[in-house]
């Protein structure tokens, strides 16, 4: 294309530059052609015009001589005097009238001068023949020198010497004369045109300077010098017959060298004709001149012409190249844009792919589950016959019934996951925020694994680190069902004597000061992942595909859902594992400081010990101490710290408190205390820190003569709470010392508490009437209402409110009351209830409590609410 | 036995409830109240009549109770079992009803020893 169209401008150029080349070539021959035809019959009319002058000029010249005879003829008639005074008359009037000789013309052709010399006609006849027929004649005669005369005869009779009457009166005139009146012997050198009288036979009557030859034929041949004879005679003859016919003849010869003009036409009263010619040598120079000046003016013409087309060809070929290249770009573009169409169809495809891919997964969990749950869905109907077939055999029926609830407990769960994951993947789990003390997650969480791990012989380990907010916005129960799932697989993949270790970790968040990242890590040794099933661990409906895990029960949704839950979170999960190594997921979450204003956690300036084989959690531990005004050192093993003991003994620096690892390497906590107790007289609280449950070791560890007992995991908190009752003083019932702290005087202030059960009521009671409060008992939410309604206004102060009420539950009253038309419809309420999810709370609050305390019972926390709802 | 004793026997968790309720004689006082409360009675009838909203509650009862004496073990299965029956009844609630019965039992008998040791 590019090609073709540059191949078609050089072609088209050589094409035009071809054309203009031949037009102005043909114009200039053309033009000079032209111009010298042109030339040519300007030439003729010039040389018939010229010509004309000339002939007319020598008839003028002719006629006045005659004249001039007449008149002499006239003044002397004949016989008006006698022959004597007659001639000498005549002869000296003539001679003052120019003439040369003076002469009578006999009848038988002789002259008789009556003045000048005698003269001789050169060719008689025809001049006698016109004397004769009373003619007037022109005739070229001689002298006695025999130069050259021109001699002119007037019909005259005139009595002659001898008596005879004379024929005519001739005169004679030189030939000069003629020459000089008919210019034919310019002087001017340059004179372009010079003139002859001929007679019809050639001969010369009159001529010009350089004509030498006597016949003006043999001068015309002479002047062809020998060449071209043919076209001269050709000329001499038209000549002759032309003068024959007595027309005017003009003709164009070349003559080597240069070109002439001739003329010829007949002069009036004489044989004689006039040739003129003209030689063009200078005219034609002057034409050339112009013909070149024509042709280079043609050729500039021409060369202006292709210059301005050379430079269009030029821009033109230029714009085209641009265009070649904008093309050329735009092609590119355009290949670049198709590519990327390429590119896009093939991610298209790609996504087409995955997304079969996906549905493929999905109709494929459908056919798994459909048999995960035809298999104990089978296991309960199996069971339910043979249950009903041996009705009466009571062993059989609780063997089936045991394997029963087996059955339902494994259908419950899959059905469960089924659901949460229908719940993410339509996009209907939301997140309830609310403030969770991360202690309360975690201590929890042990609770619910410990007997898990426990039946498995699985070693267990809870280790928190640095953990400064406590307490933080986010969705408990999303969260705990976060750790549970790992902690269940964990426990689930992990055999018997391994390891399982979970791990909090605090450190600050790229969010901002208002929050806190907590790192959470949960490892086991249990027996790890493939490569590839690492890779869609999270993915919705992945089980791997393995004999060994085919033993497992569960749905392979777990993961997907944490991982949608920790997304929706903000959080990252990483996971590690090696197959038969074990496992570490490892969660970063961001969460904002709950604003809670925390307990101020004091102790006494007590010096302790922390003895954990774990040096980060001992750190952890010391600083944790140190931040409640504990100043703790630590140690890494049993014999160290009996060591320790024994050294801060002897500088009278004992500790007040020794907080002892259950696990240790070497030396056992256990042993460890009966070390210590048995190099030491006073008794050193020992604390012993465990994950475990305490009741297995609780009396092991009596008689080793540990105190007391603080489970994992350690916050701050933790250690505040189990530490506070040495603070408070060894052993036997304290009182609280609650009361001081009151900004409200809660003394004789009625509160009514709802709560249908009698024990937890009187608990209550007991407890909440210490702080001065009076508190009436509504057994149900309907009692507590109807109560409220026939109270004194301003009676109440507030209302406890237990959820889980026959009649009217806690959440039905609480909107009972808000509806009231009593003074006291906006008294604070406080829910008390055992459930603590945050959907419970939120639930509460939907109703219109204030706010929540979770069960069981803290007079604290209740006397802080109460407090600050109270006051407003 | 001492109640520390009792409350090792029966999984509770002696020193924080120690640590939240004013003193042992208050505890003594509500553990033995506890043998008196009549949730786990409507939890076995109402069970047995299928009513799982009543049976829901009295578990919950059990487990608030629970959680105020902090009688830990059975904390854990009446509070299984209060989940297993929120929403009606689940096949889950029948072997779990049975772990609290058996929960239930063991506090139950630990506590009348208890009791009868005070007497002695």
């Amino acid at each position: 294309m590019k090609y073709n169209t540059m191949r078609f401008l050089k072609v088209s150029l050589a094409l035009v530059v071809l054309l203009c080349v031949v037009v102005f070539t043909f114009l200039a021959y053309y033009m000079n052609y032209q111009s010298s035809a042109t030339i040519s019959e300007i030439g003729t009319i010039y040389m018939a015009g010229l010509n004309e002058r000339i002939s007319m000029h020598f008839e003028t010249t002719i006629d006045y001589n005659l004249n001039q005879i007449e008149s002499i003829v006239q003044n002397y008639p004949p016989r008006s005097a006698d022959y004597g005074t007659l001639a000498e008359n005549m002869g000296s009037n003539a001679l003052e009238r120019g003439f040369v000789s003076l002469a009578l013309y006999a009848e038988d052709g002789a002259f008789e001068m009556l003045c000048g010399e005698q003269i001789q006609v050169t060719d008689p006849e025809p001049f006698f023949r016109s004397m004769q027929s009373q003619e007037k004649k022109v005739a070229v005669g001689t002298d006695e020198t025999d130069d050259s005369i021109v001699l002119l005869g007037v019909p005259a009779a005139y009595e002659m010497a001898d008596g005879r009457e004379s024929l005519a009166l001739v005169v004679a005139l030189p030939t000069d004369y003629f020459k000089q009146i008919l210019a034919l012997d310019s002087d001017e050198s340059n004179s372009l045109v010079y003139s002859h009288v001929i007679r019809k036979d050639g001969t010369f009557v009159i001529q010009s300077s350089d004509a030498y030859r006597g016949n003006y034929f043999d001068r015309l041949r002479a002047l062809y010098q020998g060449e071209n004879l043919e076209e001269a005679e050709k000329h001499i003859t038209d000549l002759y017959e032309a003068m024959q016919k007595n027309e005017p003849y003009s003709v164009v010869y070349h003559l080597p060298g240069e070109r002439r003009h001739l003329y010829c036409t007949s002069l009036p009263n004489s044989e004689w004709y006039l040739v003129t010619a003209m030689p063009y040598g200078q005219l034609d120079e002057v034409v050339s001149s112009m013909g070149n000046t024509w042709t280079s003016l043609v050729l500039g013409g021409c060369a202006l012409i292709l210059i301005v087309l050379g430079s269009i060809f030029v821009y033109y070929f230029r714009l085209t190249r641009q265009q070649m290249v904008e093309l050329d770009n735009a092609r590119k573009t355009a290949e670049k844009s198709l590519t990327m169409a390429v590119d896009a169809r093939r991610d298209a495809e790609k996504a087409q792919q995955v997304a079969e891919h996906a549905n493929k997964a999905k109709s494929e969990f459908l056919s798994n589950m459909s048999h995960d749950i035809r298999t104990p869905m089978n296991a309960i109907v199996g069971m339910t016959a043979i249950a009903t077939a041996n009705i009466e055999n009571r062993q059989q029926v609780q063997h089936c019934l045991k394997k029963i609830s087996l059955s339902s407990q494994h259908l419950l769960g899959l059905i469960n996951d089924v659901l949460d994951m229908s719940k993410i993947e339509s996009g209907k789990m939301t997140l309830n925020i609310d403030q969770v003390s991360l202690r309360e997650v975690m201590d929890s969480i042990v609770s619910i694994v410990q007997p898990q791990v426990k039946a498995k012989h699985q070693n267990f380990n809870v280790c928190i680190y640095d953990i400064s907010s406590e307490n933080v916005c986010c969705d408990s129960v999303r969260l705990n069902q976060v750790l549970l799932n790992f902690l269940s697989n964990a426990i689930k993949f992990t055999p018997e004597g391994g390891t399982i270790q979970i791990t909090l970790r605090e450190t600050e968040s790229p969010k901002g000061a208002e929050y806190v990242r907590i790192l959470l890590q949960v490892k086991d040794t249990g027996m790890g992942m493939s490569e590839e099933f690492k890779e869609k661990i999270f993915d919705s409906f992945t089980r791997e595909d393995n004999t060994r895990i085919h033993r497992t029960e569960g749905t392979g949704l777990g993961m997907a859902i944490t991982k949608y839950i920790v997304d929706a979170m903000g959080g990252t999960i990483q996971v590690e594992s090696q197959q038969g190594v074990g496992t570490e997921f490892n969660v970063t979450l961001d969460f904002e400081k709950a604003e809670v204003a925390e307990v101020d956690m004091v102790l006494p300036p007590w010096n302790m010990l922390v003895v954990d084989d774990d040096q980060q959690l001992c750190e952890s531990t010391a600083s944790a101490l140190q931040s409640i005004g504990i100043k703790a050192d630590w140690v890494l093993s049993g014999e160290e710290a009996v060591e320790m003991v024994v050294k801060k003994h002897q500088r009278r620096e004992d500790y007040q408190v020794i907080l002892l690892d259950w696990k240790l390497p070497g030396m056992d906590g256990i042993s460890t205390a009966k070390a210590i107790h048995a190099r030491m007289e006073s008794d050193i609280p020992i604390l012993l820190i465990s994950a475990y449950d305490w009741g297995e070791i609780e009396d092991e560890a009596r008689q080793a003569g540990i105190t007391g007992f603080i489970s994992k995991p350690l916050f701050k908190s933790t250690l505040f709470y189990g530490l506070k009752k040495f603070a408070d003083g060894k052993e036997e019932g304290e009182p609280k010392e609650e009361s001081p702290h009151h900004a409200i005087d809660f003394n004789g202030k009625h509160v009514l508490l709802a709560e249908d059960n009698e024990l937890n009521w009187e608990i209550a009671e007991e407890l909440l009437t210490d702080l001065g409060l009076q508190l009436d008992h509504a057994e149900n939410g309907q009692i507590c209402v109807e109560m409220l309604q026939n109270s004194q206004p301003g009676h109440y102060s507030a209302v406890l409110m237990d959820i889980r009420m026959p009649v009217m539950t806690g959440y039905e009253a609480a909107v009972a009351i808000r509806k009231l038309d009593h003074p006291d419809a906006n008294l604070p309420i406080i829910a008390m209830t055992a459930d603590a999810f945050s959907e419970d709370i939120k639930h509460c609050l939907d109703c219109g409590m204030n706010a929540h305390v979770a069960k069981p019972i803290d007079v604290r926390e209740v006397a802080r609410l109460l407090e600050k709802y109270m006051e407003n | 036995m001492t109640l520390q004793e009792l409350y090792t026997e029966i999984g509770g968790d002696y020193s924080e409830v120690r640590g939240r309720l004013p003193s042992d004689k208050f505890i003594q006082k509500f553990v033995l109240k506890f043998l008196d409360d009549k949730s786990y009675d409507l939890l076995i009838s109402s069970l047995e009549q299928g009513n799982s909203e009543e049976a829901f509650r009295a578990a919950h009862t059990i487990k608030g109770m629970c959680q105020n004496l902090g009688f830990n073990t059975l904390l854990a299965s009446s509070a299984e079992l209060t989940e297993a029956l929120r929403s009606g009844l689940t096949p889950e609630a029948g072997p779990l009803c049975e772990r609290v019965k058996e929960d239930y039992g063991r506090t139950v008998t630990a506590i009348r020893s208890f009791q009868e040791g005070m007497s002695t």
